[in-house]
């Protein structure tokens, strides 16, 4: 399955704008092979999200098409039962903000609530979510309202709600923002075992570090919405001036005693300056 | 701690295929509608917030369009006849064309709402049953003239001219003090209109209430789009009707409370910035020649439309 060569999922020309003005997304081109697992970076507002949005078939593009399984996504293919269900089914969503997408009573309802539109069986559906609440240790709020929780722990809800579903396709927008370290160390083995079990993964963050630990590939997007670059990730995380061109890193005058020396921040590079500074 | 992904997510996902289902989805009318509503609304403030648009009113200072629409409404409720009433809404007209809003946004509301309150409720009293006077469209005719007790019913029912003119009237009032609230509306945005209220010393209490009530609008419009779309992410086969009413139904209470919650939290950003129940401004930029020039051309036709 991991080196099947028809693509997944292809956007062609894809552009977006909300309430007609605010551009968001202008003629983005990218292609998603099943069991790739791409990163989307870009600065605040550069339109990861939409982006995003667009693969989970919850906003349309405005001009330019998506296909899913070379089915283009729209408002009317998601009105076919059949298309509908294969397309809810392999692909999830998780939100930035986990506030929006947490809709039901209590949070083991939540989680619940995806295994039983499989049509799984009861069982197997609790199952499932008693071992995914157990995964992200959040099996003390089961019966708690989701609005009653902290910013860290609805995230966890959040991203519990979708893996219960075992989707295929997984988009997660800033997954590990909001999460303490320990979590955010989990969650990206979790993501390495995802992939290593040939899950399509893509998700949306400006975490360099992030990237660097899941050596996904790289679709880079520029402040003005456009994807400018689609590459490895030592490529892109090694190409400062383009990184200093969408402003995901900012060049930083340091004075040290006598001399004035530039410094680049951004977390991966600083992460790995470290040992030469040392020196 | 890889060993404590459950198996499950690790095995290959149930294979899909499209024909697992058949036919196409209804969307149920409950939902649906909700969210459209809720969407409408958030149009309609994102085009209040654009209301910065370089159109002719758009320019002029919040303060004086506010008097004007006061000083306007006055005039409008006023005249006793249909003529100057006609003269005002073309006034209005040419204000609304000159300002660059879109003609038929604004008036598909004014005219449904003028019908719904002016002519429908006045309708009624255009019968000489209610108003007398001559019947200059006989309706129906009764035997004889029928008492009891302070009603008289004569014989011959039907429309009257006096009853034509009222009916007339009150819509032409009811559309032209809509045409001029929506006009002030889609050129000022939310902020303006409440700091103009303030100097015209409306009381802050109450200027609280409306700021707040428009936030908590807008949080719960956002929340049931959100809900929606959240919905919508996870939906994998279509519900049905009790399923869908039952959704609605309990979500109903829990989309109340969540927005409450946010408002809450809206709340307390305010105060956390330093807000008091008082409210303080940053002034009011100077009133510019065109404001001025403006204010004196309105104040006179407002005083031209008095005397014809
Ligand atoms: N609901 C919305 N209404 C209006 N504009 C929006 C909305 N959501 C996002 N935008 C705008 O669209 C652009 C892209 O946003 P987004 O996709 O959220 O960026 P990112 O996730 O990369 O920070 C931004 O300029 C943002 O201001
Ligand atoms: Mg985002």
């Amino acid at each position: 399955m991991r080196c099947a060569v028809e693509n997944l999922m292809r956007l062609e020309n894809v552009s977006y704008r909300y309430h007609g003005k605010i551009p968001a997304l202008s003629d983005v081109n990218l292609e998603v092979h099943s069991g790739d697992h791409i990163a989307i970076v870009g600065a605040n507002g550069s339109g990861k999200s939409t982006l995003l949005q667009i693969m989970a078939g919850l906003r349309y593009p405005m001009t330019g098409r998506f296909f899913f399984n070379g089915t283009e996504v729209s408002e009317r293919s998601l009105r076919d039962k059949g298309f509908l269900r294969c397309f809810r089914q392999s692909v999830g969503y998780v939100f930035q903000d986990s506030d929006v997408q947490l809709f039901c009573p209590t949070v083991f309802d939540e989680i619940l609530y995806g295994p039983l539109q499989l049509e799984i069986g009861e069982e197997e559906g609790k199952k499932r979510a008693f071992e995914v609440m157990e995964m992200l240790n959040i099996e003390h709020l089961k019966d708690r309202p989701s609005y009653m929780l902290s910013g860290g722990e609805k995230k966890k809800v959040a991203i519990a709600s979708v893996l219960a579903m075992n989707p295929q396709v997984l988009l997660l927008d800033e997954p590990t923002n909001g999460l303490d370290p320990k979590t955010q160390s989990f969650l990206v083995e979790l993501m390495l075992a995802l992939i290593e079990a040939g899950k399509t993964l893509i998700i949306g963050t400006h975490d360099l570090s992030l990237v660097d630990e899941l050596r996904s590939n790289v679709a880079v997007l520029s402040e003005n919405h456009r994807l400018v670059k689609i590459g490895k990730a030592e490529d892109v995380l090694s190409d400062e001036g383009l990184l200093l061109k969408v402003n995901l890193i900012h060049e930083h005058i340091h004075r040290h005693g006598e001399a004035v020396h530039k410094h680049i921040h951004s977390h991966y590079l600083f992460h790995r300056h470290e040992p030469q500074n040392r020196r | 701690m890889a060993n404590k992904i459950p198996p499950f997510l690790l095995a290959p996902p149930t294979p899909c295929s499209i024909k697992q289902a058949k036919g196409k989805m209804r969307i149920p009318f409950l939902g649906r509608g909700i969210n459209r509503l809720a969407s409408v609304i958030r149009e309609g403030y994102a085009q209040w917030d654009f209301s910065s648009q370089n159109g002719f009113f758009q320019k002029i200072d919040a303060r004086v369009k506010i008097l004007f629409l006061l000083f306007f409404i006055l005039i409008v409720t006023l005249k006793r006849d249909v003529l100057p009433e006609t003269y005002i809404w073309v006034f209005v007209f040419v204000l609304t064309l000159l300002s660059r809003l879109s003609i038929a946004k604004i008036y598909k509301r004014v005219l449904l709402f003028g019908f719904l309150f002016g002519f429908l409720i006045a309708l009624p009293s255009a019968f000489n049953v209610i108003t007398k006077g001559d019947v200059v469209l006989p309706i129906a005719t009764l035997p004889r003239p029928y008492n009891f007790w302070i009603y008289h019913v004569p014989a011959e029912i039907g429309i009257t001219r006096e009853g034509i003119h009222g009916v007339a009237m009150l819509t032409m009032r009811v559309i032209n003090s809509l045409s001029l609230s929506f006009l002030i509306l889609y050129t000022t945005p939310f902020h303006e209109i409440v700091r103009a209220l303030k100097v015209l010393k409306v009381p802050d209490s109450f200027l609280i209430i409306i700021t707040l009530c428009y936030k908590y609008i807008f949080l719960l419009s956002k929340t049931v789009e959100d809900m929606h779309l959240a919905k919508r992410s996870r939906i994998v086969r279509e519900l049905s009707p009790t399923e869908a009413r039952e959704w609605v139904a309990g979500r109903i209470a829990f989309i109340f409370r969540k927005t409450r919650l946010r408002c809450e939290e809206v709340f307390k950003a305010m105060i956390g910035r330093g807000f008091s129940d008082t409210i303080r401004f940053c002034g009011f930029r100077k009133m510019r020649m065109l404001d001025w020039g403006t204010a004196v051309f309105l104040f006179l036709s407002g005083i031209f439309f008095l005397f014809i």
